[in-house]
């Protein structure tokens, strides 16, 4: 285990030099004077020509694909341009923001949707498996700007119960949450509940029934137990699904995270910004991606050996 | 071909669906000749109204008719979402066909490739490619097309796998025929039903990234009305006019249920167990959509 650990974390590392060398590249290959950016439209020509100059512009690709790597690995993410903040200074606070949204929705997600999938695989096929279908296919299908539109003009502006923007108090967490979870849900609900009609059709089940063990224990004992194992990489995946799905919910709901910082910082051309929001974002991806992979063995042993 | 209709149309639920997206398909293609006003006519003493007799969904902040627009955006999304659902599947089919038919090292390292685009959520990496190709009608299709790629050059190579042992594939080599005749005419010919039940399970998901990029403002950019850019701007406006919601929200929702539920029903019709001849027929409808020029001499029994 400790091996396939350090393993993936080595794995982890060279993905990131990878990402931060295909992100240099990438950054080079958008058309436009980087330096013209910075120093701004109406910039005489000596001015942008000297910050060329002191941003290493002017130098051989090579040499600016070094320093940049140099500068990067020493935590050095460089300045943003329109604050002249640090990048890594702007990008911390922003990632927390984003943790606390999608940590938050996947909770309620994956409680909602063990209960009603679970619940959906007991009456199958009967008017309460039914309406669980049809609220799933509904989540499916309405993306969450869609509903968090909804939200804020019935709860924000039409009942005034919650506010519509920010994240100050825990009043203002319900509507994103709610938003970004029940999206979820509703895909995972599909998916539980699939998962959870192939165990229950299993012989122990049967053999379950057969001795008297209440329903209960049947379904939550013997029949979830069983069914974990595609769920948990479901989740994993759905956790990656939720990042992004918080990247539209922030912009919705002015919420200070990450995603938001990161399409702003998109529209605004502010391209060190956009740089570091992408590769922190790449890298929680890559992170949840290794923490799936090492729950799903810990959940089946007979992985471990592999 | 008849076949899978029958089997399909005794679908009710998926027929009702299938209907329902040819319509908005049929909207898009005339959305010229049926919006009731001019979509980009601006009349600023007539923001903001509610809906009325002129206006069945009202005006929006610049006087234009609402359900002109709304018309408009279908035809706007239908174009996107094809264009870019061609793009993938004439890039990543051929890539996901070759690497799976020749295997070895190219093959692991696309593989590798793929896997790592796809840890990334899709509309992530449509995001990223934004960053490079701008923000426009262009940039979502090649941001759609490139990010769904990497699942289309999966079903593109499992398929190509499970037919590369056929023994009408060995034949083949025997005879000696071409590397490329062979891709063309015996793994593409087989191969078809999947990749067909794969486009059209990935179609809302390139509606809900169109329409998740441009309410972000990285998509269509305005004037062009797009239903996630015209939610965009009705969000400035929920107290004033509430009702700027209402058609946007209810096309794209329905617009994604019914290519959901049409994808879905086709998939069960495409039963794999049914697959074979029956399928045949329809590949050489399908197949000028891939290689033109290759499929104009007949297939080989």
């Amino acid at each position: 285990m400790l091996k396939l650990i350090l393993n993936r974390l080595a794995f982890m590392v060279v993905a990131g030099l990878l990402l931060l060398t295909f992100l240099f590249f990438l950054f080079h290959a958008i058309p436009g004077d980087p330096a013209r950016l910075i120093a701004g439209d109406s910039a005489p020509e000596t001015l942008v020509e000297s910050i060329r100059q002191a941003y290493g512009l002017d130098q051989p690709l090579v040499t600016q694909y070094t320093t940049y790597m140099r500068r990067v690995l020493q935590g050095d993410f460089g300045l943003s341009n329109f604050s002249r903040q640090p990048v890594l200074q702007i990008v911390g606070p922003r990632l927390l923001n984003t943790a606390k949204l999608a940590g938050w929705s996947m909770l309620l997600a994956m409680s909602v949707s063990l209960l009603l999938g679970s619940l959906s695989a007991m009456y199958w096929d009967r008017p309460l498996d039914r309406g669980i279908t049809a609220f799933s296919l509904a989540g499916i299908c309405t993306p969450i700007f869609v509903t968090g539109i909804l939200g804020i003009y019935f709860f924000g502006v039409h009942l005034r119960w919650l506010p519509i923007g920010g994240m100050s108090t825990w009043k203002h967490y319900i509507m994103p949450v709610m938003t970004l979870g029940l999206a979820q849900a509703a895909g995972f609900t599909r998916m539980v509940r699939a998962c959870m009609i192939d165990a229950l059709g299993r012989d122990f089940i049967t053999t379950a029934r057969s001795k008297g063990v209440p329903e209960r224990t049947i379904v939550f004992k013997h029949g979830l137990r069983n069914a974990l194992l595609p769920i948990i990489t479901f989740f994993g995946l759905g956790l990656g699904h939720t990042l992004g799905g918080a990247a539209v919910a922030e912009s919705i709901f002015n919420w200070p995270g990450l995603g938001r910082l990161m399409v702003d910082s998109i529209l605004t051309r502010d391209l060190p910004l956009t740089q570091g929001c992408i590769f922190f974002f790449a890298m929680v991806f890559i992170l949840v991606n290794l923490m799936v992979d090492l729950l799903y063995r810990w959940a089946d042993p007979r992985l471990a050996n592999d | 071909m008849m076949d899978i209709l029958r089997r399909y149309a005794r679908d009710r639920v998926g027929l009702f669906f299938g209907i329902m997206l040819l319509a908005f398909y049929f909207v898009a293609i005339t959305a010229q000749w049926i919006t009731p006003q001019d979509p980009f006519e601006t009349n600023l003493s007539e923001g903001l109204e509610p809906p009325s007799a002129a206006h069945w969904l009202g005006t929006d902040q610049f006087g234009r008719d609402t359900l002109s627009r709304v018309i408009l955006a279908t035809q706007v999304t239908a174009r996107i979402t094809t264009i870019s659902l061609l793009f993938s599947l004439l890039i990543g089919v051929p890539i996901g066909m070759i690497v799976g038919y020749i295997g070895g090292l190219l093959d692991a390292v696309v593989m590798r490739i793929t896997d790592m685009m796809l840890i990334f959520p899709t509309i992530m990496i449509a995001i990223i490619i934004v960053v490079v190709v701008g923000p426009s009608e262009h940039g979502v299709v090649i941001a759609l097309g490139l990010s769904q790629l990497p699942n289309f050059i999966r079903i593109a190579r499992s398929a190509a796998l499970s037919v590369r042992r056929e023994l009408y594939v060995e034949a083949a080599v025997a005879a000696g025929a071409s590397w490329p005749d062979i891709l063309l005419r015996h793994v593409l010919h087989n191969i078809s039903s999947p990749i067909i039940v794969k486009s059209t399970l990935a179609l809302p998901g390139f509606v809900l990234g169109a329409s998740s990029l441009s309410y972000l403002g990285l998509g269509v950019q305005p004037p062009t009305p797009e239903w996630g850019q015209m939610l965009h701007e009705a969000k400035d406006f929920l107290t004033s006019a509430p009702h700027l919601i209402i058609g946007p929200a209810i096309a794209l929702s329905l617009f994604v249920l019914s290519a959901n539920m049409t994808g879905d029903s086709l998939n069960e019709s495409l039963d794999p167990k049914l697959k074979g001849r029956r399928i045949k027929r329809i590949v050489p409808r399908l197949a000028p959509w891939f290689f033109p020029r290759f499929w104009s001499r007949p297939i080989s029994p």
